[in-house]
């Protein structure tokens, strides 16, 4: 009992285990999974997920919620495709054009993230409710604005970037990843984090320290919508225009890695490295299963089954403390 | 230097509503540098409520604060803190889920050195180094300082925050039933503590429903009821009889 306790205190060992097992079961269920290709889709897959996710674990870990960041990914690459259009019409330089598409997109983050930190801290929304009036809108406004079709025409380099050249990387891929560490050094390395979890932890408590949580959550969000706003570019890149359905339920991707990654929902306890390897195992079981051949409509039934299991291992976790 | 006259914080005519509950109602106190003030009422006589006022946690209604003399407005417990004025709530004002170093750091983060200190990156061994020399020369047996406070017991929490507190404290220190879930032997090591604190020449509000303990440490007693002051007297003229009946309204005062 001892032993299954302490293997079961450390997530990241079981979280590793758990990607391990996949690997290898749909190895050997299809040799075809484990090849540079097959890990590079799988890559490609993950990078716009851990964006949102790892703005979700700030959020989450602050105790909060972000129900917006798929649509923020929707509106971010339409607005950047809208941009890119015109200046390619132009006739700007193309390495300049999605430079500048890259700003807009998280621009529009930004705002979004904005907004979202204004109906939360000021107007005294729940996140909830806020994130969800957010999502509505921003979805919203991309098929408006779009006529609901994708926009293209844009230059015509941008989805080379999304070739792999560092085995199963490619450049935004490497970028995206160096962002996240980065993202993880300041959670649990920095005030930025420290005071994340401070307030998660007990809001009452960080704000009689001096905290200015307000202020704190605003940062948070606009992270989060800002972290939306790169992903929107990646799917930009990924596909070569600007779709208004782009990261379409990509909320319940982003909170399920970051609880399969070991969260509690109820803000203060969970970990970066947690929310890395919860969007690699959804990723690699969502490519894995129609790789050897199973019907797409199980990916739903099976990430659920994962976030189940995650919260049968937290409870089993928390159960057993004492 | 503010002579022996004026006090060091002062409370004049605060009132607290909420809603239609009259929490506060022109509540009067002054507290002198290297002073003790016991605050005692009953239950819902509004001693947490003063508390919230002292430290910035809420804005009254009406009435003033001045420190030192000089009319002062917390818009948040911040502006209080940086004031030099140190408070430990009695809903415990440590965050669980961190560590002990963290709660004693909160706010006043040590930061490494250069661009990265910049950034916000925390000198974690520095404070783990420091929280354990604050909490000792408070006088208060340490937990390991990179103990995540969720793993320690009541009274060793209470521990922390009450260190914590005092070690930050510059001029006033309030402190909202720091012996409640504490053992007789913890509560004397709390008593100490405050003893040690007036030393220093801080401004102690010492909050309690323990009379024995509010008599042996206090030097003056504000009684509380229903919002209002009702008694206001050196510690030496009440004896545990008396004070009991002035909370409770026995004994008419005014
Ligand atoms: N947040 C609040 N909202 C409404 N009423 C409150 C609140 N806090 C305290 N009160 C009321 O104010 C009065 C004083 O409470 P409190 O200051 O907590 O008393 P004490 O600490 O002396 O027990 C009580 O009647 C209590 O119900
Ligand atoms: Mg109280």
């Amino acid at each position: 009992m001892n032993r299954i306790r302490e293997v079961l205190k450390n997530q990241q060992f079981i979280l590793v285990l758990a990607l391990a097992v996949m690997v290898a079961f749909f190895s050997i269920k299809n040799p075809v999974f484990f090849s540079i290709p097959v890990f590079g889709n799988i890559l490609s897959d993950w990078a716009p997920v851990v964006l949102m996710a790892v703005g979700e674990t700030y959020v989450i870990m602050s105790g909060g919620i972000d129900l917006s960041v798929g649509s923020t990914v929707g509106l971010s690459g339409v607005a950047a495709a809208f941009v890119m259009r015109s200046m390619t019409t132009a006739g700007q330089n193309q390495n300049f054009t999605i430079l500048v598409g890259t700003f807009i997109a998280m621009g529009v983050g930004l705002l979004i993230g904005l907004v979202n930190a204004f109906l939360i801290t000021k107007a005294r929304m729940v996140p909830f409710v806020a994130t969800l009036a957010t999502l509505g809108a921003a979805r919203g406004l991309c098929i408006v604005t779009t006529g609901g079709g994708p926009i293209g025409e844009g230059p015509e380099k941008a989805i080379s970037y999304s070739v792999p050249w560092f085995g199963p990387l490619n450049t935004p891929g490497i970028i995206i990843i160096v962002i996240v560490a980065i993202c993880g050094l300041f959670m649990h390395k920095a005030k930025l984090g420290r005071y994340t979890y401070a307030i998660g932890s007990n809001s009452f408590a960080a704000r009689s320290a001096g905290i200015n949580v307000k202020l704190h959550l605003a940062k948070i969000y606009v992270l989060s919508g800002v972290l939306s706003g790169l992903a929107g570019m990646y799917l930009y890149i990924r596909l070569g225009s600007g779709s208004p359905s782009s990261g379409a339920s990509g909320e319940l991707m982003a909170i399920a890695a970051v609880v399969i990654g070991g969260a509690s929902l109820s803000g203060g306890v969970g970990r970066m490295s947690g929310t890395v390897l919860g969007s690699l195992i959804l990723t690699t079981v969502t490519s894995g299963l129609i790789i050897i051949g199973v019907a797409p409509n199980w990916n739903q039934v099976v990430v659920a089954v994962l976030i189940a299991g995650a919260v049968f291992i937290q409870g089993f976790r928390t159960w057993t403390k004492d | 230097m503010s002579n022996s006259t004026t006090p060091l914080y002062e409370v004049r005519n605060i009132g607290k509503q909420y809603g239609s509950v009259v929490a506060l109602d022109g509540v009067n106190f002054k507290i002198h540098a290297g002073e003790v003030i016991g605050l005692v009422g009953d239950n819902g006589a509004g001693k947490s409520t003063l508390v919230k006022a002292l430290s910035g946690a809420h804005q009254p209604s009406s009435g003033e604060i001045l420190l030192e003399g000089k009319p002062v407005v917390w818009k948040s417990p911040h502006d209080a803190l940086e004031a030099g004025i140190e408070t430990l709530y009695q809903d415990s004002g440590l965050a669980p889920d961190l560590s002990v170093s963290a709660n004693v750091f909160l706010g006043r983060e040590k930061v490494v050195s250069g661009i990265l200190g910049k950034l916000g990156f925390l000198s974690q061994k520095q404070m783990d180094k420091e929280a354990h020399e604050d909490l000792e020369r408070v006088g208060i047996a340490v937990p390991a300082s990179n103990r995540s406070v969720s793993q320690l017991s009541g009274g060793q929490r209470q521990a922390v925050a009450i260190g914590r507190a005092v070690s930050w404290a510059r001029k006033v220190i309030i402190l909202d039933e720091p012996t409640n879930h504490l053992g007789a032997r913890q509560a004397a090591e709390v008593l100490q503590i405050i003893k040690r604190a007036k030393e220093r020449g801080l401004g102690v509000v010492f909050i309690s429903h323990t009379l024995p303990h509010v008599l042996q440490v206090t030097d003056r007693i504000v009684v509380l009821r229903l919002g209002r002051v009702v008694a206001d007297a050196p510690t030496s003229t009440f004896d545990a009889e008396k004070l009991l009946g002035t909370i409770t309204g026995l004994i008419e005062t005014k």
